[in-house]
């Protein structure tokens, strides 16, 4: 059991650079939960003091939209943990989180956490350095995100292709980034789509021919003797190449 | 008699592009084995014998002397297979038959015409004596843009009516009334070809919508090109980057008119 909840803790990223005692000493001090269907287990706006990892069960991360309407902005299930930088800061919970079913989850508060940071005193720098790399990776994107927007103000969609390899490439172990990459593609390609759509409607739209000054034009041209002796000379002759054939 | 078939090649404004399209439409045809003559009426467009490698001390008797009985049409004609010398896309048509039919009115010489008397019957003679001497499968006819007696007398005399236009509501509008015209006067066959579309048009949108508002064939839309701006009025363009878009749509125009019955 201890294992088990050992190598899932080691999964959640500020932890990952933990050491197997730090962790198994988490693991011991954690405390089980057993949320009810229907019951939150977050809510939005509280200040957070602990972490969550999910053991059994899923929930469902929602949010209240302008009109009061719940917003379910993703669900998460077992081995996952929620709310893991309330151990860091005590800023209040952004969403409120509820369980889709009867569920288990262990829970770790600030008070352990903070036990363990004074009992291993390496694990401090292992989470600065773990959140160093992230922040780089992260930086790394939001500084191409910022040269992307700036192309597709000027409506230069053309990196989109040319970007491609870099949504496979990204790395896994901040899937966050991934997303955001994704879903930044994804909006793209939309706008692009949107934007030849309605161009091409605007150009479809210019196609038009003023019929009243069309039949006033061909009146004009057609209402001379010259025409009349024309048209009947034209019938002539068509008749006549009709007949030779 | 009625061997050969006549086709304008006429626009409603200039710039469309249609002497460049007309001589080029004329070359394919050329090339693709028929016997092919070219007529020269657009007075407003000089180099128009200039794309066939003619100049003016060449440019001997023309359409005029034929009309006032100073000249034969065989005195006319102009071999062009035999004068391509080593134009990279002229000389293409060293083995084709192909003759440029040379014309000198001016719009004094026109009113001229017309005041002593040279009318459809006269004009219509005239094209079907060339067809007949120089046993041509197609006379190509480079009209004046517009819509006056002169270009009227063309598309009445004609089998197949070909309208260069651009893909702008000018443009769409005076191509209306020629379409109509060309309906009023029994012209048998009808094609539209736009010309210089811009990339961000939907060729086949382009084709679908303008086929719809005409109710007739578009018979190709063809890009906008700096390439052949380049190049203009010194040679035959689709001869000469025969793997140009332009040249891809301008062969397609070109096989519709064979097509044609």
């Amino acid at each position: 059991m201890i294992n088990d909840i050992t190598s899932q803790l080691k999964k959640i990223a500020i932890f990952s650079g933990l050491s197997n005692d730090a962790l198994a000493d988490l693991a011991e001090k954690a405390s089980a939960r057993k949320i009810a269907k229907g019951e939150a287990l977050i809510q939005k706006g509280e200040i957070g003091n602990s972490l969550f990892l999910i053991y059994k069960g899923w929930f469902k991360i929602v949010t209240v939209d302008s009109k009061g309407d719940e917003l379910i902005l993703n669900k998460c299930g077992p081995g996952e943990a929620i709310g893991e930088m309330a151990l860091l800061d005590q800023g209040p919970r952004s969403a409120t989180v509820i369980a889709l079913e009867d569920a288990d989850a262990l829970e770790l508060t600030r008070d352990v956490f903070k036990d363990i940071l004074d009992q291993h005193p390496d694990v401090s720098l292992e989470i600065i350095r773990g959140y160093s790399n992230r922040l780089r990776f992260a930086i790394t994107y939001i500084e191409r995100a910022i040269d992307w927007s700036q192309k597709i103000a000027e409506g230069d969609y053309s990196f989109i292709d040319q970007s491609q390899p870099l949504l496979n490439t990204a790395d896994n172990d901040d899937d966050k980034a991934a997303q955001f990459l994704s879903a930044f593609f994804t909006m793209v390609r939309k706008v692009r789509e949107r934007e030849d759509g309605l161009k091409k409607q605007l150009e479809k739209l210019a196609f038009e021919i003023d019929q009243t000054r069309r039949k006033k034009d061909f009146e004009e041209i057609t209402g001379t003797e010259f025409y009349a002796n024309l048209k009947e000379q034209a019938k002539t002759l068509r008749q006549k190449r009709t007949q030779n054939e | 008699m009625n061997k050969g078939k006549i086709i304008s090649v006429r626009s409603f404004r200039g710039g469309t592009g249609k002497s460049n399209t007309a001589a080029n439409l004329a070359a394919q045809g050329a090339l693709a084995g028929k016997r092919v003559g070219v007529v020269d009426t657009d007075i407003q467009s000089p180099g128009f014998h200039v794309l066939f490698g003619l100049n003016e001390k060449k440019m001997g008797k023309t359409m005029n002397d034929f009309l006032h009985d100073k000249a034969t049409i065989r005195e006319i004609g102009f071999p062009i297979h035999e004068n391509v010398g080593n134009v990279a896309g002229l000389s293409k048509l060293k083995n084709a038959r192909i003759w440029l039919f040379p014309s000198s009115i001016s719009g004094r010489d026109i009113s001229q015409i017309l005041r002593e008397g040279i009318d459809f019957n006269k004009l219509n003679e005239g094209l079907q004596t060339t067809i007949a001497e120089f046993d041509l499968d197609y006379l190509f006819i480079d009209t004046h843009p517009g819509l006056n007696e002169e270009t009227l007398l063309s598309i009445a005399t004609s089998d197949v009516l070909v309208i260069i236009l651009r893909p702008d509501n000018q443009d769409l509008q005076g191509t209306s009334v020629t379409v109509d015209i060309a309906r009023s006067l029994d012209v048998p066959s009808l094609l539209l070809m736009v010309n210089k579309a811009l990339p961000k048009y939907d060729p086949v949108a382009v084709k679908k919508e303008i086929e719809t508002l005409f109710n007739a064939p578009v018979a190709g839309v063809l890009p906008l090109s700096f390439d052949m701006a380049d190049n203009a009025s010194s040679d035959l363009f689709s001869l000469r980057f025969p793997e140009h878009e332009w040249s891809k749509g301008l062969r397609g125009v070109a096989q519709a008119i064979l097509a044609l019955e």
